[in-house]
């Protein structure tokens, strides 16, 4: 089917292609851009000037080094013919240095059914064809699989709310994993695509979408590759080839109206909901948007049967999930563990302290918390693991072994929210960089009412889970930050 | 099913922006305008909402049955979120003359007795006079987006958008050019839609 909007809609990749040729995109190229695709330039201006990527030239010369918070607690700094780059999602090798790579099967360190090997036939969609849309709706509810991306909403309630429309629906997967700490997506991308593509060809299946789009990170090139290739050699199972969109950078970008405004040419800024979505999402259109893990498990329920990932994992959240463990630990990677696990039973698995104990793990990157060693009794379950901001999330655990990476760690959080608002509301826009700079000075006085507004009247979860690090590292460490 | 605000009896249609003005009941909705869908950036028309602080301008009045806009939580937040407005916006910046709404925000922030020095101030200072008819001044400006949304969604011209990211993030005219250089027509709609006098008449014109 055509694209509606077809002008607009090219500009994304239209600024991508420009920032692949020439490097960063100033206004005047913004303007060319725009005049090629027939729209307005302010238009093209205020969604290309909202990327934080294409503010840069593409790396000439100068070698990356990353900055993010698994590299800054291992030490990392940008050193003479160096340029220090946002996470670049290989923190199981921190400090990571280099262009992006294909994540490594060594740093798979436990496989379940979703990272076991590849298989070779395609029971699990041919056992979804065979139950049709009302059986893989059954069986979707049957399994109780929530959603990978960090929420955990029911898939088949997400799925059923769409088709309910009766309309045109529109299937996006998020695979945008901008979140720094986490890196399990490109594991799944890179090791087990076909896995990814059997999931893929049953959503499609059960939802026969008028529009496929994976929205993939503009800097994810190894996860690129090996997807690209994965959806070349099985093609035959899908009915269409499905649209790939690369991003431009930006963690608000994972926020799914956010990554639809993307995807439509538009600024990337959170939409207001209602409507949600699933009633009128990408171009209008009810609109399922699932992430790549999420995608991937349907291969697994619909091979195994929903009782058997029911097996795993707990009543009320089934299955397992993959953790994106980084840190002080022996033996950092991705681990598939079943929901319910416990912090320690992770870090144990993870070989315990690489070198000196840990003290503190941070559980949910920016938009979580810290927790002491004392609470790793907690299991890992969907929504907070502690009322100052810890959470599951998308499943990053980052182990700190000192209270000076505790605190480095949370000043990078606090700023690094600050840099990622998108600009759109007050509360996050200006509250942000204010809390980072009382943090950061000691001068606390405040600073927790502006935390209660940023939680209570930002319009994203960005600015609505900003506090939590803050929070749950003032709460735990008061002495760090007096 | 019947709505309340404040335990006045409302009609349970639209948004409870709506709900709330209809009962006769001030709330301040700085990004939001009559002609104009939810924005739901500036986050100062919170209400209570059976026991759930949401923004009022996107909240379907259909699905709530007892809304209040007082009480001490919701009252502080929405102060709160006032203050930091105040912040972006330079000292007496809001008492220039402007379009139709400008007196919007200095309403709201009196209306709720928030210290306009609560946080150190950022504003920011670009001006822009290259237009006939308007200036624009940025030290008054709230980022609420009502003039973009004016510009883009109810005159389907283009010639504004929201530059920039983050703090970073201003009202620009083209790609990064002057009122003078965009596709502008003049119509005056983000001027009749400002909430501050950052976009104001030129004094020949001012009502
Ligand atoms: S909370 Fe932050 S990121 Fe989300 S809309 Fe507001 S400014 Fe943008
Ligand atoms: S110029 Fe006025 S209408 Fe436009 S964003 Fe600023 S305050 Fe809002
Ligand atoms: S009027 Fe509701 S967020 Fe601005």
């Amino acid at each position: 089917m055509d694209l509606p909007s077809a002008a607009r809609s090219g500009l994304l990749p239209a600024l991508v292609e420009a920032h692949t040729r020439c490097g960063a995109i100033d206004a005047s190229e913004a303007g060319r851009i725009a005049a090629g695709l027939r729209m307005p330039a302010a238009l093209a201006w205020e969604a290309a000037s909202s990327f934080p990527d294409f503010e840069r030239e593409t790396a000439r010369g100068a070698e990356p080094v990353c900055v993010g918070p698994a590299c800054l607690a291992a030490g990392a700094i940008a050193g003479p013919g160096q340029v220090a780059v946002e996470c670049q999602h290989r923190c199981f090798e921190a400090p990571a240095a280099g262009e992006d790579a294909p994540f490594p099967e060594s740093a798979i360190r436990l496989a379940g059914p979703l990272l076991a090997p590849e298989d070779t036939d395609w029971r699990g969609l041919d056992a979804a064809r065979a139950s049709g849309r009302d059986g893989v709706l059954a069986g979707l509810e049957r399994s109780g699989l929530r959603g990978r991306g960090g929420a955990y909403f029911p898939v088949a309630s997400k799925w059923s709310a769409a088709l309910a429309r009766e309309r045109p629906l529109a299937l996006v997967v998020n695979a945008e994993e901008g979140e720094p700490g986490v890196y399990k997506d490109r594991a799944l991308l890179c090791r087990r695509p076909r896995r990814f593509v059997e999931g893929l060809a049953i959503a499609i299946e059960a939802l026969a979408p008028a529009v496929t789009v994976i929205f993939l990170n503009g800097r994810a090139q190894g996860a690129m590759e090996s997807m690209r290739s994965a959806l070349e050699s099985h093609g035959d199972i899908l009915p269409a080839a499905p649209r790939v969109v690369r991003g431009g950078g930006g963690y608000v970008l994972g926020e799914e109206t956010t990554m639809l405004n993307a995807i439509e040419g538009r600024k990337p800024v959170p939409r207001v909901r209602p409507p949600f979505p699933v009633e009128s999402g990408l171009w209008g259109m009810p609109t399922v948007v699932n992430n790549v893990e999420t995608i991937a498990s349907l291969a697994v329920i619909f091979r195994e049967g929903a009782a058997a990932f029911r097996a795993r994992g707990t009543a009320a959240a089934p299955g397992t999930r993959l953790l994106s463990v980084s840190g002080a630990v022996a033996r950092p990677g991705v681990y598939e563990v079943e929901m319910g696990v416990t912090i320690a039973r992770v870090l144990e698995m993870a070989g315990g302290p690489a070198a000196r104990p840990i003290v503190a793990a941070l559980a949910g990157g920016p938009s979580g918390g810290f927790l002491p060693e004392s609470t790793f009794g907690t299991p890992l379950l969907p929504g907070q693991l502690h009322a100052t901001g810890a959470a599951l999330g998308a499943g990053g655990l980052l182990f700190l072994d000192s209270p000076a990476a505790v605190r480095k760690t949370a000043l990078y959080l606090a700023e690094f929210n600050a840099a990622e608002s998108c600009g759109k509301c007050t509360p996050c826009r200006e509250g942000a960089p204010r809390a980072h700079e009382m943090l950061a000075s000691g001068n606390k006085a405040g600073l927790e009412d502006l935390l209660e507004v940023m939680a209570v009247a930002s319009l994203c979860g960005l600015g609505q889970m900003a506090p939590g690090p803050i929070r749950s590292a003032l709460h735990f460490w008061p002495e760090l930050f007096a | 099913m019947s709505l309340t605000v404040d335990g006045i009896e409302a009609p349970a249609e639209g948004t409870l922006l709506d709900a709330v003005l209809a009962a006769g009941i001030g709330l301040p909705h700085l990004c939001t305008d009559d002609n104009l869908a939810a924005i739901g950036a500036c986050r100062t028309c919170l209400v209570e909402a059976d026991g759930r602080i949401v923004a009022a301008c996107s909240a379907p009045a259909s699905q709530f049955h007892q809304v209040a806009t007082r009480g001490a939580v919701v009252e502080r937040i929405r102060r709160g979120v006032l203050e930091l407005t105040a912040a972006m916006v330079s000292p007496g910046s809001l008492d220039r003359p402007g379009g139709p709404h400008a007196g919007e925000l200095a309403a709201a922030l009196a209306s709720h007795s928030a210290r306009l020095d609560r946080y150190p101030h950022r504003t920011r200072t670009r001006s822009d006079a290259t237009n006939t008819f308007f200036s624009f001044h940025e030290e008054a400006c709230i980022l609420c987006g009502r003039c973009v949304a004016a510009c883009q969604e109810l005159q389907h011209i283009g010639a504004i958008g929201m530059a920039g990211r983050g703090g970073a993030t201003r009202v620009t005219p083209g790609a990064d050019a002057t009122f003078a250089d965009s596709i502008c027509t003049s119509c005056g709609s983000c001027v009749a839609a400002c909430p501050t006098p950052a976009l104001s008449p030129r004094e020949a014109f001012a009502p």
